[in-house]
């Protein structure tokens, strides 16, 4: 086997809070040339209190990297109330096996983040590179844009191998988002770019304003809203670089605000 | 507390110095001629010396910044800087719209002392002076809004000039203003009807008086009070291609109204953001700038002045009450709108605003505004202004400065950075002007100051005000014309090494380190509580079937204003002894 990553990192949870823990300067960027005190006194906040990475996780450093893409950081443990796990990475990978807190890998620009377990809400909100692949579901506002902005992820891939909750995608401009199961009302609104493909059940009101961008319903689709027209039918289509087996028909929208999407509906 | 500022490089255009090494005196928050040996000496040998900043347009107070804050979090987003143990300032948030102790934290470190809120509508005037005594280290002067007031309406429509006096008068006293702002006369009003009024001599549809009638009458009234400071004109068809020849107009139509002869200021009208209302064209394909004419109109005449409205290349929130204007940008962005009616006195409206170098418009709308910095020969008529945060937040006044110091910069911008329509479209790279540190002097300060008729701050003056500021620039030795130097003039200019209000030390190596309450600055005309008496009496039982309040609980009551300067000025223009 290929050794990918030469310096990890490992993070045994061994007190957790009922506070959340902000976890915004545990990045492979940050300490990937750092030593095992470095590591432990790294600082996280604690409510509004700064506290040490020691205080809640053991630590433990294998192998030596001379950049952060060399580098792993593994979390271990009940991360239920960690937030931001991810936070603006921009390189290396992070591994989070259990439920993670908001905001994992939101803002992220680069690297690779692995959740083991489920997301709260905003995973990989307004995320602009990199790849976050989540093993459990997500909650609301997976890749969608953040209170008040207008541009949520722009590139990047999310995969997501169970459901996902209401508004995902919300405001996406570019990248890409996978969701294998289920997916909540209002995916994929105000969308203005990107590509969202569904493999579940999807309920009402997908891609609602949107104006560009792609979406993709492989499952099945329980309310077309009425500002969707049926294009055409066609069979094992190309979409975005890709083959899709089976019959999908066509639909452009939302033209309630002239949007041009598209919307791929498996029949 | 006395203070000696020692051997700095002093620039204090009003009483002619221009670079001069000497040293500034302090006493009791004044400048003085000497001090006892007891005065604390601050060495600021070969350092960049001027009285404390004068802004006389910008938007920091009052409703239309709630709004903004409430419905834009992402740009409050923008710019947080954590509180740290060694500041006495606390956290930052913000960037086109800062929390208010963001604003008061930003504007003192870039050595300004004196900023002024130019858009408060009588109604909201509580809720503006609140925000200001949220507001740390800053004298804030506030302009109340009249260009589209109902009662303002009806005095002109029926000619009564006398009436129309005791109202401003009796007005400024309950908005605790400092003088007349008019917005898009008669075109805000007309927004309550869903319209806008097309240039100085469309009638707004329920009065049928146009913005020609305002203006002057408005004009009149505040000669005849005597306010320090003009009328603060925002011009009819902002943001319009082809609005250049309503700024004409407005400009000539007041021209023959005599000016008050007991004030010190030279303009019988200020023009604000001139930038924004200075286009040819009939749309925005054929839109070019229509700066030269109006350039031209202002050097030629002295009863003007104006300030520009920057653009400064930022992703920022337009807001105003020209509430129509807002409904326009809306149709033409599709990005998110607000819209607010103040009741029987004005409309407004907030949008964000993007402002690219690879936008066409935006370029334009850029090089306009230098070519009134480049065109205006004589800087006594112009004040720096971004119209904050419409054109680009104050922040960004360094930059602004770093771009008039250095052709080599602005040469660099127009062959590699821009759009060509900056270079096609008007005459921006016809000036070859570079302002020397007297003439920033003047457009930051001692113009302002000026133009506001604040005649004791701007300058530093035996008696003047001690708002002093200093910068960490050797001025024999640093060459702003340099390229290369650019973002060092705009870090040092964000960051000054003192800021001195009152004679006390807010900001030391650019660290705050004091924190005073803002000082409400407001004009107080004496003269006509009886003619005000008679009047408020008719005016009541309208005001109360047209407001949703009782005119009892209109007013600002003296409580929200402290501390304050009142501005008292007898009917006529004499400033009282006590002054
Ligand atoms: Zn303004």
């Amino acid at each position: 086997m290929v050794v990918l990553f030469v310096k990890t990192i490992n993070l045994k949870m061994i007190k957790s809070s009922s506070i959340a823990l902000e976890f915004d300067n545990v990045l492979p960027e940050l300490l990937y040339d750092k030593s095992l005190e470095d590591v432990k006194n790294t600082i996280i906040f604690h409510g509004n209190k700064k506290e040490a990475v020691s205080d809640y996780f053991d630590v433990n450093i294998t192998g030596k990297s001379d950049i952060p893409d060399d580098c792993e950081i593994i979390i271990d443990g009940d991360l239920s109330r960690v937030k931001r796990i991810g936070y603006c990475m921009s390189s290396g990978k992070i591994v989070a096996n259990g439920d993670v807190d908001f905001h994992v890998g939101a803002c992220m620009s680069g690297g690779t983040i692995i959740v083991n377990g489920n997301a709260e809400s905003y995973a990989g909100r307004e995320m602009t590179g990199g790849v976050l692949r989540i093993k459990g579901n997500v909650k609301e506002f997976c890749g969608s844009s953040y209170a008040g902005d207008w541009r949520g992820m722009s590139g990047g891939k999310i995969i997501v191998e169970g459901n996902a909750g209401k508004q995902l995608a919300e405001y996406m401009v570019g990248g890409e988002i996978i969701v294998k199961g289920n997916c909540d009302i209002l995916a994929g609104v105000h969308m203005a770019g990107g590509l969202i493909s569904i493999d579940g059940t999807i309920n009402q009101w997908v891609g609602g304003q949107m104006k560009k961008g792609t979406i993709i319903v492989n499952g099945k689709l329980e309310e077309m809203l009425p500002t969707f027209t049926l294009q055409e039918i066609v069979h094992n289509p190309l979409i975005c670089g890709k083959y899709y087996i089976g019959k999908y028909e066509l639909y452009s929208g939302d033209n309630g605000v002239k949007g041009v999407g598209s919307l791929w509906l498996k029949k | 507390m006395e203070y000696l500022l020692k051997n700095g490089i002093v620039f204090d255009p009003k009483n002619n110095i221009d670079g001069e090494q000497m040293d500034i005196f302090i006493k009791d928050g004044k400048i003085v001629e000497n001090v006892s040996s007891d005065a604390k000496v601050l060495d600021v040998s070969g350092k960049l010396v001027m009285p404390g900043g004068v802004d006389l347009h910008s938007h920091i107070a009052g409703p239309k910044l709630s709004i903004g804050r409430l419905y834009r979090p992402e740009d409050i987003r923008r710019g947080i800087k954590p509180a740290s143990q060694e500041d006495i300032s606390g956290f930052e948030a913000g960037f086109s719209l800062p929390t208010c102790p963001t604003i008061g934290y930003r504007y003192t470190k870039m050595g300004y002392t004196t900023v002024t809120e130019a858009a408060v509508p009588p109604l909201e005037a509580k809720h503006a002076h609140e925000e200001i005594n949220s507001i740390p280290n800053l004298d804030i002067p506030t302009l109340t809004l009249f260009g589209n007031n109902w009662f303002m309406l009806k005095y002109v429509k029926e000619n009564r000039l006398d009436d129309l006096t005791y109202f401003i008068s009796k007005w400024l006293k309950l908005a605790k203003g400092y003088g007349i702002k008019i917005v898009n006369p008669c075109g805000s009003e007309a927004w309550g009807w869903g319209k806008n009024v097309d240039g100085l001599d469309d009638p707004e549809p329920h009065w049928n008086v146009t913005g020609r009638e305002v203006i002057t009458a408005l004009t009149k009234v505040n000669e005849r009070l005597g306010l320090p400071h003009s009328v603060h004109v925002h011009t009819n068809d902002l943001g319009h291609p082809g609005n250049y020849t309503t700024t004409l107009e407005t400009f000539d139509c007041i021209k023959d109204i005599k000016k008050n002869k007991n004030v010190e200021r030279n303009q019988t009208m200020h023009c604000t953001h001139v930038q924004f209302h200075s286009y040819k064209g009939t749309s925005w394909r054929d839109v070019s700038s229509g700066a030269t004419e109006l350039i031209d109109y202002i050097n030629k005449h002295n009863h003007l002045t104006c300030d520009i409205g920057q653009i400064t290349f930022d992703e920022t929130t337009t807001m105003t009450a020209d509430a129509p204007m807002e409904y326009d940008l809306f149709r033409l962005t599709g990005l998110k709108w607000a819209n607010k009616d103040i009741e029987v006195e004005t409309s407004s409206g907030l949008i964000p605003s993007i402002y690219s170098k690879h936008a066409p418009v935006s370029v334009l709308q850029w090089a306009v505004g230098l070519e009134f910095f480049m065109g205006v020969t004589d800087p006594w008529k112009i004040a720096l202004t971004t119209d904050s945060p419409n054109g680009g937040p104050f922040i960004r006044y360094p930059k602004i400065i770093s771009w008039l110091m250095s052709q080599e910069k602005l040469q660099d911008m127009l062959n590699n950075e821009v759009h060509n329509w900056a270079v096609n479209r008007t005459n921006l790279g016809t000036y070859d002007r570079e302002y020397t540190w007297n003439e920033i002097a003047t457009i930051t300060r001692a113009s302002p100051a000026k133009i506001l008729g604040l005649n004791d701050r701007g300058h530093l003056g035996m008696g003047a005000k001690a708002d002093v500021s200093v910068y960490d620039i050797d001025v024999e030795n640093f060459d702003p014309t340099l390229k290369n130097n650019s973002a060092i003039l705009e870090n040092k200019l964000l960051n000054s090494k003192y800021t001195i209000k009152d004679g006390e030390i807010l900001v030391k190596d650019a660290k705050i380190v004091k924190l005073v309450k803002s000082n409400h600055i407001w004009c107080k005309v004496n003269g006509l509580e009886k003619e005000e008496e008679i009047l408020t009496n008719r005016i009541k039982p309208e005001f109360n079937k047209y407001y949703t309040i009782k005119y009892e609980n209109y007013g600002v009551n003296e409580h929200y204003i402290k501390p304050e300067t009142c501005v008292d000025i007898e009917y006529g223009g004499v400033i009282c002894e006590n002054n």
